[in-house]
């Protein structure tokens, strides 16, 4: 949830929550007002009434207005009534064919030594139709101070949180790799321009432990290589020395192949990390037939050996936007392990449909785990000399493009890579 | 054939240096830019040896400098920075091969030969070896003068065994040779076995003497001596 709608959400319900207790509690409050001037109204009415009674004799007067209705009883022996009495009552009005609220009150005088008990009665109607209206009013003038406070609120946020957005769209486009300088937009707000000065900071301490970490692993690599080719040139030279124990061959060549395994070792994690930083930015339409090909032909020798049979069904136009030379990589690491975990006189099937090409394998079944399966130094053969590398690198590769690679079983090994940027 | 080797890393140098010397070649060794700059201007030698990075300065100036005055010179360049950037530069320079460290001496002497024969019988040239001729020009072989039909990867191997006849060869270096180091060596080794198997079988059918000895565990070596 955003945070402008996150706000509006809570200022909205709070308004709610205050707006529908007020006015309740207005209700209330104008409800007791309105029947505090009605009580009046009719004690007015009572002190006349009983002026009246005292001044003359004559039978009851019927009032003229109808609403001013007055019934009087007269009371015989110990009626426990109450001296004065408001209440609220609802009255059958003939004309109107329905009930009117109206306000009574009941009280006792004495008139020539006979108790009566007087009802006078006064209409609600006007009075609670002007509350209606008052409450009418009150929710319109309410509702459109909270559209217009709502309003101003998003207006007022988007303008101070414009910097925010943008320095989350700077920070998401960053990337340490790209050597760009990084810059933040300035802010008069306090709490962002901290923000972004903590963001600088870190960037720009990133960048630098990125440049240190990559010029050491450089350089630890290639540095490597120096002591590693003498190690190599210094066996091959005792081998070539005809005085040499059948023995001491066998620890020179374990030697000599253990140096010559560091070294390729040494070269497939440059490979790995050049393509990890990102380092092979040309990109060109390869197209995929003729480097499944190419990658076949380069390959016969060893696939002659285990007399595999290879279908490559891929359309003849079909290519992809990426760096040529890790196309290559791609699908020679795919096609060296379809090779290598085959059987003899197996079969490699390199299938196309749409933008997914599916290279599958008649390997023996193997209890593996399709998510380990593109680790790092996993191995599922007991081949020592392999490295367990090649399907790291097609998943790194995988990940710079954003292509999607998984694994199936189902009769064959099947790898898929799925292709998003087609043309 | 007089070689300079410019590689600051001595024991290296020394290695290059006594694997090489046995073939006849004359060797000197520099371990550093301004020695080589000295030397290349004062001496004329048919190929050269060179580290990119030097103490003092970097191989590729030097194959620059080197190209100014001698351009039938022939260039090796072993570095330890192996990517394509890198040896597309150096051979644009001028660099007959480009080698990443660690190499084979083996592998190392065979471009060797190859720069010689450009150099030295530029033309006509045929490599003589007891009973065995190859023209390198023309990709073909014979034994006794009837020719050898070889397949490519055949054909190389035997270069390759004529290049270094008489030591012992790994099968290691051998695969490098022949498919570059993108091949897992442990794959090869049986497909290697296979094409020397072809190729010696060619050889004795021609009449040749069974020069390919197999030295087990360890790989092979061309042995001449034995004809």
């Amino acid at each position: 949830m955003k945070l402008l709608t996150k706000t509006s959400l809570n200022f909205l319900s709070i308004t709610l929550f205050i707006f529908l207790f007020g006015i309740v509690a207005f209700y209330f409050l104008l409800r007791g007002q309105v029947n505090q001037n009605i009580n009046l109204d009719l004690e007015k009415r009572k002190a006349s009434i009983i002026k009246q009674l005292n001044a003359s004799d004559t039978e009851n007067r019927i009032p003229p207005n109808p609403n001013e209705r007055i019934i009087i009883d007269l009371i015989t022996g110990d009626n426990k009534i109450p001296d004065v009495i408001y209440t609220d009552t609802l009255i059958f009005d003939v004309a109107q064919h329905r009930y009117i609220p109206f306000r009574k009150l009941g009280f006792i005088t004495t008139h020539n030594n006979q108790r009566i008990y007087i009802r006078i009665f006064k209409s609600l109607e006007e009075s609670d139709l002007l509350i209606v209206r008052i409450f009418l009013m009150l929710t319109v003038l309410f509702i459109a101070l909270i559209v217009t406070l709502l309003i101003m609120n998003r207006i007022t946020l988007k303008q101070s949180w414009k910097i925010f957005y943008n320095t989350i769209n700077n920070l998401s486009n960053y990337n340490v790799n790209k050597h760009e300088q990084f810059a933040l937009q300035e802010s008069e707000i306090k709490e962002f321009e901290d923000l972004n000065r903590v963001i600088q900071t870190m960037t720009d301490r990133i960048n630098a432990d990125y440049i240190n970490l990559k010029e050491f692993t450089e350089n630890a690599s290639h540095e490597i290589q120096n002591p590693l080719a003498i190690i190599n040139s210094k066996m091959e030279l005792l081998l070539q020395s005809g005085d040499l124990s059948e023995n001491h061959y066998k620890a020179v060549v374990d030697a000599y192949e253990a140096s010559n395994r560091i070294s390729r070792l040494n070269k497939t994690l440059i490979l790995l990390a050049k393509i990890e930083n990102r380092q092979f930015p040309e990109s060109e339409e390869v197209n995929i037939k003729l480097i499944i090909d190419n990658q076949l032909e380069l390959l016969e020798d060893i696939i002659d050996s285990k007399s595999i049979i290879t279908k490559n069904n891929i359309e003849k136009d079909f290519s992809v936007m990426m760096n040529p030379y890790l196309a290559e990589i791609l699908f020679m690491n795919l096609i060296k392990n379809a090779i290598r975990h085959n059987v003899d006189k197996g079969q490699i099937i390199i299938n196309q449909t749409e933008n997914t090409i599916e290279v599958s394998n008649t390997g023996p079944v193997q209890n593996m785990n399709s998510e380990d399966l593109f680790k790092r130094f996993r191995k599922f053969s007991n081949s020592s000399e392999s490295l367990g590398l090649g399907l790291s690198i097609v998943k790194k590769i995988s990940e710079v493009y954003d292509f999607h690679i998984f694994y199936e079983y189902n009769n064959m090994h099947r790898f898929f890579i799925k292709f998003n940027d087609l043309k | 054939m007089k070689i300079l080797i410019i590689e600051d890393e001595k024991a290296l140098s020394d290695s290059v240096v006594e694997y090489l010397t046995t073939e006849g070649n004359l060797c000197e060794v520099v371990y550093n830019f301004s020695e080589a700059v000295e030397k290349i201007e004062l001496y004329e030698y048919d190929c050269a040896i060179v580290d990119i990075n030097l103490p003092d300065g970097s191989g590729l100036e030097i194959i620059k400098k080197i190209k100014e005055n001698q351009i039938s010179l022939g260039i090796i360049i072993i570095s330890g920075r192996g990517s394509l950037e890198n040896r597309i530069e150096g051979l644009e320079i001028g660099a007959d091969h480009y080698l990443t460290k660690p190499f084979h001496l083996a592998e190392l002497n065979a471009h060797l030969k190859s720069i010689n024969r450009r150099i030295n019988f530029s033309g006509h040239n045929e490599i003589d070896s007891n009973e065995i001729k190859i023209l390198p020009d023309e990709h073909r072989a014979f034994v006794c003068d009837k020719e050898l039909k070889l397949t490519k990867k055949e054909y190389d191997l035997l270069l390759f065994f004529i290049s270094n006849k008489n030591r012992v060869i790994t099968k290691i270096s051998l695969a490098e040779y022949l498919w570059g180091d993108f091949m897992d060596t442990a794959d090869s080794f049986d497909f290697i076995y296979t094409h020397i198997k072809n190729l010696r079988k060619k050889l004795l059918k021609l009449g040749c003497a069974d020069y390919i000895q197999t030295i087990y565990g360890v790989g092979y070596k061309f042995d001449l001596t034995i004809g």
